[in-house]
């Protein structure tokens, strides 16, 4: 279970609302439904913070 | 094959068209080169055919006609010289024959190239003296004789046959060698326009190959973008592969598209979760 990419989901939601997780799948190519299967590797995990500091530079 | 592909792939669209036009340029540098260097070869084969074997025999063709002069001088000696005028006049004009033959002669056989024909002219030129000497001693029985034409002629009749047939042969050998170096020059030409044409042909059938390669690629990739795109613009992104990767424009238009087809995905997540909560 991919815990971490999960959470970035959830605060994307919690900060940003539906367009936040919309953009954030965008971003990193990587829906939550998919997030959820997917490995809390080092790559990913970056990926995932680069698109939320990108979300944070949006809004 | 799947590594020059993909290697294909890193490169700019921009870039292959520019490579492929660079290369259409740069083959057309060298079919001009190619060209150029092929009319010099012509040019350099026919001044050379111009410079001896074509100035031999038209050496030999004024000599040839000379010598007709000069026997044609003779004969107006003995027929018409019976004024003491005439004689000098006539007797003056085959002089200056026999001496222009004499040169003539003499400077073909310093400058003629060909072995057998040099032979041929060294042999004509001691007939040429041995004819002169008779034609000599018969202008001097002429002269003794108060124009007795029948005494000077019974000392030189037919001794003009050899010299007259050792330089028919001299002008049939110098033109032999001039139709032979012509038809060497000929197929020279044909062989250099058939290798010319050759590689004309195998540099624009390459170039033909890659631009065929580059476009068919740049063609399947964009339909495959568009069948994409037509899938998304309906949002539909069940089981969509978006397999369209590479460096270039369309593989960074297919890594948009990833992105969008994530979006879709997530609303419709979200879509369903909300469904489900009403």
């Amino acid at each position: 279970m991919a815990a971490k990419l999960t959470e970035f989901y959830a605060q994307a939601s919690s900060q940003y609302g539906v367009m936040g997780r919309m953009k954030l799948a965008m971003l990193t190519k990587i829906p939550s439904e998919k997030a959820g299967n997917e490995p809390d590797s080092p790559d990913n995990i970056k990926l995932f913070q680069q698109a939320m500091h990108q979300l944070k530079q949006a809004a | 094959m799947a590594g020059n592909i993909t290697e294909s792939r890193k490169m700019k669209i921009t870039t292959k068209l520019g490579l492929l036009f660079a290369g259409m340029i740069i083959v057309f540098i060298l079919l001009g080169v190619t060209l150029l260097a092929q009319m010099r070869l012509v040019s350099n084969g026919y001044d050379a055919l111009l410079a001896s074997p074509v100035r031999d025999i038209d050496a030999a063709r004024v000599v040839q006609v000379n010598f007709k002069k000069e026997v044609q001088e003779w004969k107006d000696t003995l027929l018409r010289g019976h004024k003491p005028a005439d004689l000098a006049k006539y007797g003056k004009q085959f002089r200056e024959q026999e001496a222009a033959v004499r040169a003539g002669a003499v400077a073909l056989s310093r400058t003629v190239e060909d072995q057998e024909a040099h032979k041929l002219l060294v042999q004509f030129i001691a007939a040429d003296d041995v004819m002169s000497a008779k034609y000599k001693r018969a202008y001097d029985v002429y002269v003794a004789g108060n124009a007795d034409f029948k005494a000077a002629d019974a000392l030189v009749r037919g001794q003009d046959r050899a010299p007259t047939d050792l330089f028919d042969k001299v002008v049939q050998r110098l033109e032999a060698r001039v139709k032979s170096t012509v038809a060497a020059q000929q197929l020279s030409v044909r062989r250099n326009q058939s290798l010319a044409l050759g590689i004309s042909a195998g540099l624009l059938s390459l170039l033909g190959l890659l631009g065929f390669l580059t476009v068919r690629s740049i063609v399947r990739r964009l339909a495959a973008l568009r069948n994409v795109s037509r899938r998304l613009a309906n949002a539909d992104v069940e089981g969509l592969s978006i397999d369209i990767s590479g460096k270039d424009e369309i593989g960074e238009f297919g890594e948009s598209m990833k992105g969008v087809r994530a979006a879709i995905e997530e609303l419709l997540h979200v879509a369903q979760a909300l469904s489900r909560a009403a």
